[in-house]
């Protein structure tokens, strides 16, 4: 390993070679070696209830890897706001220090390095051992897990067990509310017979039936809202499942039922909870997406709290727009959300909270979870810890327009199906593999376990290409984030182009090069796409070429036993100097 | 046909079937003279108005989806906040969406004895664009609200 002096810098600080420790209350920023159990729980106990929150864990329940972006950039009105800042931005926006322990989570700076030093993230064993530390300091009464989705998908096991494993891993965790996206991926059925498992109350006021034929044509599918007694107050919390589940995902999944934002009846229900139910504290669970919420709380009234998700986004600190407090707790099980409220008298007088790191080498873990883990995994342990090849360098996932997994994944699809071009969709949901290690087939699941998991190749003029990637980029880069639909930009393999964010829709992309070569409107080009509907908008589909992602990937990278990923983004970026942009700064 | 196309093609249908039949102002007999199928957005707006001006008002309600989940079948509701009496009413309720190949999508005609100036269908819209809303007020005014409805392929998070 080539050693710079500033990586020698941090080592050093990982290592506890010299620099003093910085030391403060609010959070955990003492040098990262230093951080212990103690800290990790350090909080300033508030009023009455505590909710805690997690969200877009992707049934990842035992510890991993997971490196956050070193490029998150939207339209320049949204760029270094909450939502959109990574590396030495965020830093700075939340007012932290480098190298420790919270910067190791939160950012992707020294993550190599940091990683071997500190370890793996999350697990329901380790979130169980700090759940049951908070109930234990509040009074279980006083507490509530709330879940905003994204939960059941994402892993090889879930997969296979079709979302049961992890309703199980729930139910042990003890979410007593959730909301859904990537739930509905196993279709309205499975749907419910995962609820009819699960423990927790499955909410949401916008998901409506839309089949006119149907018993439930215009009425909702889950309910609404619920109250829940804490501490002495009615807590109303109401759901808000991912309003673009039928556009983001295959429609055939929730056929008839119908998703969207619907912050008409959102207020009606807020307005609803505060005049007739009478509660002291209204929640508002939601799957969508951190940009779009702080958008809610500026468009609906009377929301205390929104506890967000989505967007997979650390926010040591809340965001507070017209008085609504807008927290997020990251992904992957990296992160519990504690919010503790002080209610009197009918009213929030106050609140604390914190973003608590789920390290498991420093917060022990469950004995029963150890064992859940366990049990549920052993019918698959074979197939899952299969090495398939080693990797070089490291392989991550989240990143606004290109990753280094997902370049091994095109690469793995263009060899295979001898395509010019190959899209892998900007899920933010992955996994992180350090340089060095073992690429196992578990790796490949949590990167690609969805129930659509083919690989589809098929032809597409070039003109055709080029309006797909601007629908794609206004997707992603649309100033209004209701207009957004949270993910990162569709990763191209075989192609290389230039963009410009801030340009209107339709007019950002240029310079698109196939294998070298200027993309020509008129020429045909063979493709091949997963995890979307690009398929559909393609002619002379080779169904005899049509395979599950996963195996297409796992098998390529057995062929390669070693692989090492260039890793340099194949986009460049016209309107910013860099990956992590200052507010209204071009550059970082 | 299967029960869902067929609801597709027929609630796309009844949106557009509700146009309409002739409205052509002296300027357009004078130019060539365009079906009110085929008028561009503008004429369109200036055959329900007579040329007058539209009025952006709050009292116009379009709850439409910000993005489509099926541009065939777009829900659109309009609602004008009028007291609906026999002095102050809506004449009627215009919807257009402003870049389809037929940007007029249904003109309602009501009288104070609707109550209320309410009506909600599904459009069919061709691409991102906006949806428009002229409410013809009785006293001569109209009144406009629109939204952007966003139609795409996907791609997702």
């Amino acid at each position: 390993m080539d050693v710079s002096r500033r990586d020698f810098f941090h080592i050093a600080a990982a290592l506890g070679i010299g620099l003093p420790a910085v030391a403060s209350a609010a959070s955990t920023p003492k040098r990262a070696d230093e951080v212990g159990l103690k800290d990790i729980y350090q909080f300033n106990a508030k009023g009455n209830v505590t909710l805690l929150h997690i969200c877009d864990m992707h049934a990842h329940i035992k510890p991993l890897y997971w490196r956050e972006p070193s490029t998150l950039i939207s339209a320049p009105n949204l760029t270094g706001t909450p939502g959109f800042l990574c590396g030495e931005s965020f830093l700075k926006h939340y007012g932290m220090q480098g190298k420790t322990l919270d910067a190791y989570f939160d950012t992707f700076m020294n993550f190599d390095a940091l990683a071997h030093k500190f370890g793996k993230m999350g697990g329901i064993a380790h979130m169980k051992t700090l759940i049951n530390h908070v109930k234990k300091e509040r009074g279980a009464d006083n507490v509530l897990l709330l879940d905003s989705g994204d939960t059941w998908q994402g892993t090889g096991l879930a997969l296979k067990t079709t979302g049961e494993a992890i309703v199980k891993a729930q139910n042990y965790l003890g979410v007593d509310v959730m909301v859904g996206h990537w739930e509905f991926t196993y279709g309205k059925k499975r749907v419910k017979e995962l609820i009819e498992m699960l423990n927790a109350k499955f909410i949401s006021q916008n998901v409506v039936g839309d089949d006119s034929f149907a018993d439930d044509f215009e009425e909702l599918i889950f309910e609404p809202y619920t109250i829940m007694e804490r501490g002495g107050a009615k807590i109303g919390i109401i759901g808000q499942s991912f309003p673009f589940t039928s556009t983001a995902n295959p429609k055939e999944f929730t056929q008839g039922w119908s998703f969207g934002l619907r912050l008409d009846t959102l207020q009606t229900y807020v307005d609803k909870l505060r005049k007739e139910e009478k509660v002291d504290c209204v929640v508002v669970l939601s799957h969508d997406g951190f940009s779009v919420d702080q958008e809610v709380a500026r468009q609906v009234k009377g929301i205390d709290f929104i506890l967000s998700g989505h967007t997979h986004d650390p926010s040591p600190r809340p965001t507070v727009i017209n008085g609504t407090v807008i927290v997020i707790a990251g992904s992957h099980g990296k992160y519990v959300g504690r919010l503790d409220i002080d209610i009197q008298n009918h009213r929030v007088k106050g609140y604390e909270y914190k973003l608590i790191p789920v390290a498991a080498n420093l917060i022990p873990a469950d004995p029963e979870g150890v064992e859940l883990v366990n049990t549920l995994y052993a019918p698959h342990e074979k197939e899952f810890s299969e090495v398939l090849g080693m990797t070089k360098t490291i392989l991550y996932k989240r990143d606004t327009f290109h990753s280094p997994f997902d370049e091994l994944i095109n690469d793995a699809i263009i060899d295979t199906m001898d395509s010019d071009i190959s899209f892998t969709p900007g899920y933010r949901w992955g996994t992180t593999v350090l340089g060095g290690e073992a690429i196992t087939m578990d790796s490949v699941y949590d990167m690609t376990a969805i129930t659509y998991p083919n690989v589809y190749t098929f032809e597409l003029v070039g003109k055709h290409i080029r309006s797909l990637l601007e629908d794609i980029a206004d997707n992603v880069f649309n100033p209004n984030p209701l207009y957004q639909q949270g993910g990162d930009m569709s990763r191209l393999g075989g192609v290389t182009y230039d963009i410009k964010i801030g340009a209107p829709s339709g007019k950002r992309i240029s310079n698109i090069m196939v294998k070298g070569k200027p993309l020509d409107d008129r020429k045909v080009y063979k493709v091949s796409s997963w995890g979307g509907n690009l398929q559909n908008a393609g002619t002379n589909l080779r169904d005899s070429l049509t395979r599950p992602v996963y195996d297409v990937t796992a098998n390529y990278i057995r062929r390669q036993k070693n692989v090492n990923i260039d890793g340099t983004s194949n986009v460049n970026i016209l309107d910013y100097d860099c990956g992590c942009p200052r507010k209204g700064s071009k550059s970082c | 046909m299967e029960r869902r196309s067929f609801l597709k093609s027929f609630g796309t249908a009844a949106a557009c079937a509700a146009l309409l039949p002739h409205v052509a102002s002296a300027a357009d007999e004078a130019k060539k003279v365009v079906g009110p199928n085929e008028m561009n957005y503008e004429t369109a707006v200036a055959a329900i108005t007579g040329g007058k001006a539209l009025i952006p008002s709050a009292k116009v309600v379009i709850s439409a989806p910000e993005i489509a989940e099926n541009g065939a079948v777009v829900p659109v509701k309009i609602t004008v906040d009028s007291p609906m009496s026999d002095k102050e009413y809506v004449k009627a309720i215009h919807v257009l969406a402003s870049k389809n190949g037929n940007v007029r999508c249904a003109n309602i005609y009501l009288t104070p004895a609707n109550g209320e100036a309410s009506f909600g269908t599904r459009i069919k819209l061709g691409g991102t664009q906006d949806v428009v809303a002229i409410a013809q007020m009785s006293d001569g005014t109209f009144l406009t609200a629109k939204q952007n409805v966003k139609v795409t392929i996907g791609g997702c998070g």
